[in-house]
């Protein structure tokens, strides 16, 4: 999947009109066509995040309704060529492994019912990626979070990853999760938000991942909800989009982030619904397909998949439901849980 | 152009072109410019797990084209603790490329595990200066600093006085910086957990919080901060009365200079049988006409005032 900016931009091509609808057809050929761009520089240049960019592209032709618009069997196949010996995956082949990129390995397979096929490739391949290094072994013993590596860099969204990989596993029970939950408590801040670690600025994209794996864990009990719900609604513009933190621009990244953390907190009506909506809307190339960050700018994968999954969670007509906590398809969500 | 295939010093080397994980479309490789050429001397140099100058450069080359790419800093790292090599000219080399590349955390990571061997921070925060420079609000860089001022006690003592100096300099830069409001918050009460406690220390802190509220009253950080130090060392809201009124007040619907104000208001007067009313109102005040996006939120704090 490519990561490739363009060709179009969110909202300017040609004007969009009055009333904003939602152009499916066009993202996704877009999204197909993201496949045929290897011809790019950028192309390559983005090969370190080609894992997720796939599970980016896979999870937003899915909220669109066409699931089968990418080759499953080519997609599994690149999937598993991406899986290392250690049971990790990297975000390419020949990459090394990484939380980043195991936690999108898994989201594909379960995306795509695939973990048959992970376990006829690899024998005891389901066990391997929770128990090894890239999981489990990632768990700071004395903190409880989690490093992204063996390089041991630290951050709340690998704590999450660890947890939305190993739940979809059905695995949660092979780390600490206790003290993981006691490791997010230390990252709240006194306005209510969370950051990247203890005392880090609150950050939306951090208040996700911490929402995030407290409502994986069941322990949404813990937090301040009235205060995060306000600090939340407050990253809402007068345009319409949300930001990720005080006195920064809007995004269709953060609108996701801040609105799938109200729904988690079941606060998504102490925003503007529908003027969110419109904002992503705007943000939509209508000849060429695909999001971007706001309108004017460059389309990607990236805003694609979130810009989707937004509409979808403010239930837009013709999408598929969203799950605000893992970012997939309900449908699959409840599949995998339910196991 | 860096070419390695013409150069003699890497004549021993075949490259390994990029595997694609077997025979499947969507990986399928069709790139061979500069970058991919020194990928493939990568891939050599890391199967025989060669550590060396020379790798040094390679990296060093591959860096500067995609400083995303984890891997290669990876392997940077590793062959600088093989060769011993010296981390303050890896320092040095590494401060143009972290200005270059603002948004990229591998850089930050990096730095990090080489002044924590160094055990020095000597010349970091004057290079935090030059890389705030152009993005104030660089949520790397805040971070990184933090971690420098936790790592050698930078909140402690003469040094604490000078960190406090510093971000009272960011503050005054641009009152609405909020990663220097967090920051600030991070060394007086963050990292001195019992100066929440120390009535001076709360008072200072409040007393600043006002006056940057004085300059901007519609900004939501100071607010935040201020709420954030009432909630922590117990100060009654209703202490606040006054200054809240000198923004908004109920008598003047019309002239609220401050939504924060107003909630805060709302706020001492939900405290109160006697002045619910007046909480009411002011939530309305908020609702349709200071803060009417988020219209269903004030209601609700409406709602939560009980009979
Ligand atoms: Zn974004």
């Amino acid at each position: 999947m490519s990561l490739v900016s363009g060709p179009g931009r969110g909202g300017v091509a040609a004007g969009l009109p009055q009333e904003l609808s939602l152009y499916m057809d066009k993202h996704v050929s877009y999204i197909q066509s993201l496949d045929r761009r290897k011809d790019e520089r950028e192309y390559w240049l983005t090969e370190h995040l080609r894992l997720s960019g796939l599970y980016w592209g896979l999870t937003a032709l899915h909220l669109l309704g066409h699931p089968d618009a990418l080759p499953r069997s080519q997609v599994i196949e690149f999937v598993l060529s991406c899986l290392h010996e250690n049971g990790g995956f990297g975000a390419a082949p020949g990459h090394d492994s990484h939380m980043l990129y195991t936690v999108s390995g898994v989201q594909i397979l379960a995306t795509l019912d695939a973990f048959d096929e992970l376990e006829a490739r690899v024998q005891g391949g389901r066990l391997k990626i929770g128990q090894l290094v890239d999981i489990a072994g990632l768990q700071d013993a004395e903190t409880g979070t989690f490093a992204g590596d063996e390089w041991g860099e630290r951050d709340t969204r690998f704590l999450y990853g660890a947890f939305n990989a190993l739940s979809l596993l059905g695995l949660l029970h092979l780390i600490n999760v206790d003290k993981a939950v006691g490791h997010i408590q230390s990252c709240a801040n006194f306005d209510g938000g969370y950051g990247t670690s203890p005392g880090a600025e609150s950050h939306s994209g951090q208040v996700f991942t911490c929402l995030a794996a407290l409502t994986i864990a069941g322990r949404l009990d813990l937090v301040d909800q009235d205060k995060l719900g306000a600090w939340l609604s407050e990253r809402q513009l007068k345009n319409g989009g949300l930001n990720g933190r005080p006195e920064k621009k809007e995004d269709v990244c953060y609108s996701w982030w801040v609105f799938s953390s109200l729904a988690m907190l079941n606060k998504q009506h102490w925003i503007d619904g529908d003027k969110l909506a419109n904002f992503i809307l705007q943000c939509q190339d209508p000849q060429m397909g695909g999001f971007s960050d706001r309108p004017g700018d460059m389309v990607d994968v990236f805003h694609t998949c979130f810009g989707l999954a937004g509409l979808s969670l403010l239930k837009f007509p013709g999408l598929i439901e969203v799950d605000a906590v893992y970012c997939m398809p309900r449908a699959v969500t409840k599949r995998c849980l339910s196991k | 152009m860096v070419n390695y295939s013409d150069d003699p010093k890497w004549a021993d080397i075949t490259p390994i072109p990029q595997d694609d994980g077997g025979p499947h479309p969507l990986a399928a490789i069709a790139y061979s410019d500069e970058y991919s050429e020194a990928m493939g001397y990568l891939r050599a140099v890391m199967a025989k797990e060669e550590h060396s100058e020379r790798v040094l450069d390679l990296t060093e080359h591959i860096i500067e084209m995609n400083p995303a790419h984890y891997t290669v800093w990876l392997y940077r790292a590793k062959t600088l603790k093989e060769l011993n090599f010296d981390l303050k000219t890896e320092i040095e080399w590494l401060n143009p490329a972290a200005l270059k590349h603002l948004k990229n955390y591998q850089i930050w990571h990096h730095r990090q595990t080489i002044i924590s061997q160094l055990n020095d921070p000597a010349g970091e925060t004057d290079f935090i200066d030059t890389m705030l420079g152009p993005d104030s609000k660089n949520y790397h860089v805040w971070s990184y600093r933090q971690w420098l001022v936790k790592q050698f006690g930078l909140w402690k003592g003469e040094e604490g006085q000078k960190e406090l100096d510093w971000v009272d300099g960011m503050i005054g830069d641009d009152v609405r910086n909020n990663s220097a409001w967090n920051h600030r918050w991070f060394v007086v009460f963050g990292c001195g957990e019992e100066n929440i406690r120390d009535e001076a220390i709360v008072n200072r802190e409040m007393g600043y919080a006002k006056a940057a509220i004085h300059k901007a009253p519609q900004n939501q950080s100071p607010w935040n901060y201020l709420h954030g130090i009432i909630r922590g060392s117990k100060t009654a809201l209703s202490s606040l009365k006054d200054f809240a009124l000198q923004f908004a007040s109920l008598e003047n619907p019309d002239d609220v200079h401050s939504s924060h104000a107003l909630d805060l208001l709302a706020m001492i007067y939900a405290q109160d049988e006697d002045t619910k009313e007046k909480a009411r109102q002011a939530f309305d005040l908020l609702a349709n006409k200071y803060d009417p996006v988020r219209k269903p939120y004030w209601n609700y704090r409406k709602e939560t005032l009980v009979n």
